[in-house]
């Protein structure tokens, strides 16, 4: 009893008495569902998936252990309940996904270690600075387009000194000022909203392909850009828009904001050689990748390896770069959060969870997608965007054929809808980063945030409708 | 009064206004000031934390220095820039320095290295700061709130012992030339007594805490104080009268309210206060 005190008690040193709580509540539920009697059209592993889905949702949301462990985590417990054999469990890291993001992460690490993106971020800022609104217009454009080029926390690190210079060369007072608040909250915004053009921005994006290609649904670079690009262009002026409603800018003269950036430009001095090799080879991959990543020709993976050899034979990164700079937990996260789809799938789960959510709420395709969208929204403002996707992904493709649309639409909607998050510092850290600043408060997030967010599910549910159904016939099997 | 003051401003939030509250008190009490800047460390893990599966080591340890180089940037050019403007230009002693931690355990380092007399401070609930410091400072705590009132309102209570806010309340009003209200709530939801060692009494009957505010009273009215009796819960009585008498500073001492939700102690009472009131409140401590 004594022994077991002790133990307790260091166990408490380490972790905190909220986290061991949610690491005994997701254990504590997949016991449950392992030793609870099966309802009628579930199997046992069924049931039992359904169970470590639960384990994590809680485990995601509440961070108890770090979002990477949870992906191990979820991809031992399988084999551990006998839901999945090892050899299925694991093969699923052998899927091209996971090798295109280790070669974007190559690239982006490129990209950070010459600072090209600081080049490209101050170039765009440079055009837009005839007047404060128009800058701060510029701010999230540059942000968003940057985010289609390498991931969107990098983006939001990179704009962070940028534009904190600047607001302090124009003494701008952390929160007090509105445009103060409205370029950091651009910075944030604009990232979220250009992470969902490409497949580089946010690594949901390559979770979704992934997983629709485990079904055989083959999605290209261009495919993604075909299907996204709607969703960025009008979202961005409208949360633009909505912004400055909601902090009418006070300033007139953005004139040391502009000598600011000279600066800067001038700092950077000019195009090295190193960064020459960099964008040039940046370029041959993004364009082999529009045109030649279907799979009848190389698919995503061997262009994104491709393009980081060639930084290599270049000699324009090293092996110590790829340590600094990819981070292999996104990709452990990413093994376990496809390996959970393959399960919730495989078992029959995803279709059980379906036929319950529609025996309640029936079967109206127009309610189903704004639900989709809505309640990702929700879970990616609570929790890691990969997370809220893995979560919901497995069960929207399950949901897509009750519903009478194609998994394909319904990845779409998750996974789009997953960049979504907006209204909380925690929800991605990008928000986190950018408040770090002290700029704007979690009042004024969430007060911009929340119409942003209403506006952009009503973006996502338009384009669903009129362009993704209407025009690009994405529907409805 | 207060000869040394400590303003201590977090990179979670900045107000001009206490800048110029320092200046004016400064100006009546010979003070010097001592301003520190604390970059909050909270907000730098909470952005290491979420960045943990995203970023590297190397990417966040990056991100963290630069987010530290523009917040001691912002703290030399904007905040101590101001300063100077408040307390160089006008001859008035202070010191300026940059730290980094989290906010309520810097305050209390730096109340151990060196003698105080206040901390003035502003308050802002919209940020991830738990202000600690309310409760775990034993001197004077002003929280500055932008007020246009001409009096102070000096609040008793059968939850403290009533000796400090008397005597600063008097001393207050006659320097800052404001006029003095003085309250005595009996707190019904929390019917003790404190007595002079801050010990909290058994329940009492309304009629003994009656008893008790009456002497008061009277003992006031001897030194010229005229003090309004109220009945209720603490926090809504102060609420309903400085409503009504529109302070320029509310003054509270230290109450030990004890009883919560199912009897339980009340947590962050006095950042409660502060987060109702519109006011600024002085914390006797």
């Amino acid at each position: 009893m004594l022994k077991n005190n002790n133990f307790l008690k260091k166990l408490l040193k380490i972790r905190n008495r909220r986290d061991i709580f949610f690491i005994i509540l997701a254990f504590l539920i997949v016991a449950i569902f392992y030793i609870a009697p099966t309802p009628k059209g579930l199997s046992h592993d069924g049931q039992v998936m359904i169970g470590i889905l639960i384990l994590a949702a809680i485990l995601w949301i509440t961070e108890a252990i770090p979002l990477a462990v949870t992906g191990l985590l979820i991809m031992i417990i399988q084999p551990l309940l006998h839901v999945m054999s090892p050899s299925d469990v694991f093969s699923s890291f052998g899927n091209q996904a996971v090798f295109f993001l280790i070669g974007a992460f190559i690239l982006t690490g490129a990209i950070e270690k010459h600072g090209l993106h600081r080049r490209i971020a101050l170039k765009f800022l440079s055009y837009f600075e005839k007047s404060p609104r128009f800058f701060t217009l510029g701010i999230m454009t540059s942000c968003a387009f940057l985010s289609f080029i390498m991931p969107e926390h990098g983006v939001a690190a990179l704009f962070l000194p940028i534009i904190a210079s600047i607001l302090i060369a124009m003494k701008i007072v952390p929160k007090q000022s509105n445009f103060g608040k409205i370029s950091m909250i651009s910075v944030a915004f604009g990232c979220s909203i250009g992470s969902l053009g490409t497949l580089i921005g946010g690594a949901r994006n390559i979770y979704a392909v992934g997983v629709l290609s485990d079904i055989g649904i083959n999605i290209t670079f261009f495919d993604w850009m075909k299907y996204s690009m709607p969703v960025v262009f009008i979202a961005l002026p409208l949360v633009w828009l909505i912004l400055q409603f909601s902090f009418p800018i006070e300033i007139k003269d953005i004139s040391a904001a502009r000598k600011e950036i000279k600066n800067q430009v001038a700092v950077e001095g000019k195009m090295s050689k190193n960064e020459s090799i960099v964008l040039i080879i940046l370029i041959i991959t993004i364009i082999l990748w529009i045109f030649f990543s279907s799979h009848q020709y190389f698919g995503l993976a061997v262009i994104a390896i491709l393009g980081s050899v060639l930084l290599f034979l270049t000699g324009v990164v090293n092996w110590k770069d790829v340590e600094k700079r990819v981070p292999w937990g996104i990709i452990l996260l990413y093994g376990g959060a496809i390996t959970l789809g393959i399960g919730i799938n495989d078992t029959g789960a995803g279709n059980w969870i379906a036929d319950q959510i529609f025996n309640m709420a029936g079967v109206n395709l127009y309610l189903v997608i704004l639900m989709m969208i809505v309640l990702t929204v929700l879970l990616t403002n609570v929790m890691s965007n990969i997370g809220a996707v893995a979560i919901l992904l497995p069960i929207g493709i399950a949901v897509a054929p009750v519903a009478g649309m194609s998994p394909l639409l319904s990845s779409m909607i998750i996974a789009l809808s997953g960049g979504l998050a907006f209204m909380f510092v925690i929800a991605t850290p990008g928000n986190a980063i950018t408040y770090s600043s002290g700029y704007f408060s979690i009042r004024d997030l969430f007060k911009a945030g929340i119409f942003a967010n209403i506006i952009c599910i009503i973006v996502v549910y338009l384009v669903a409708l009129l362009y993704w159904i209407g025009v690009l016939g994405l529907q409805i099997i | 009064m207060f000869k040394n003051v400590l303003i201590p401003i977090s990179s979670e939030f900045y107000n001009k206004l206490v800048l110029e509250r320092g200046f004016s008190l400064a100006e009546k009490f010979n003070s010097k000031i001592n301003l520190i800047y604390i970059i909050e460390e909270k907000t730098l893990n909470q952005t290491d934390r979420l960045s943990n599966s995203y970023r590297t080591p190397y990417e966040i340890a990056e991100t963290k220095n630069e987010i530290i180089r523009k917040q001691k940037l912002a703290a030399d050019n904007i905040i101590f820039e101001d300063a100077k403007y408040f307390f160089s230009n006008k001859k008035i002693p202070f010191e300026s320095k940059i730290h980094q931690g989290e906010f309520s355990k810097v305050i209390k380092n730096e109340l151990k290295n060196k003698e105080y007399d206040l901390v003035l401070m502003g308050f802002n609930k919209e940020c991830l700061l738990r202000y600690r410091v309310f409760d775990e400072v034993k001197i004077p705590i002003w929280v500055v709130n932008k007020t246009d009132g001409r009096s102070i309102l000096a609040v008793c209570s059968n939850l403290a012992p009533n000796i400090k806010v008397p005597d600063i309340s008097l001393k207050l009003s006659e320097v800052l030339n404001l006029e003095l209200n003085m309250i005595y709530v009996i707190d019904i939801e929390d019917s003790v007594q404190v007595d002079e060692k801050f010990k909290r009494s058994d329940k009492k009957t309304e009629k003994d805490l009656m008893f008790i505010a009456q002497s008061f009273i009277q003992k006031m009215e001897n030194k010229g104080i005229n003090v309004i009796l109220l009945k209720g819960s603490f926090e809504k009585e102060v609420i309903k009268a400085t409503e009504k008498y529109n302070p320029k500073i509310v003054i509270i001492g230290r109450e030990q309210k004890k009883k919560g939700l199912l009897g339980l102690p009340v947590k962050n009472f006095k950042r409660k206060m502060v987060e109702k009131c519109n006011y600024s409140i002085l914390y006797l401590n």
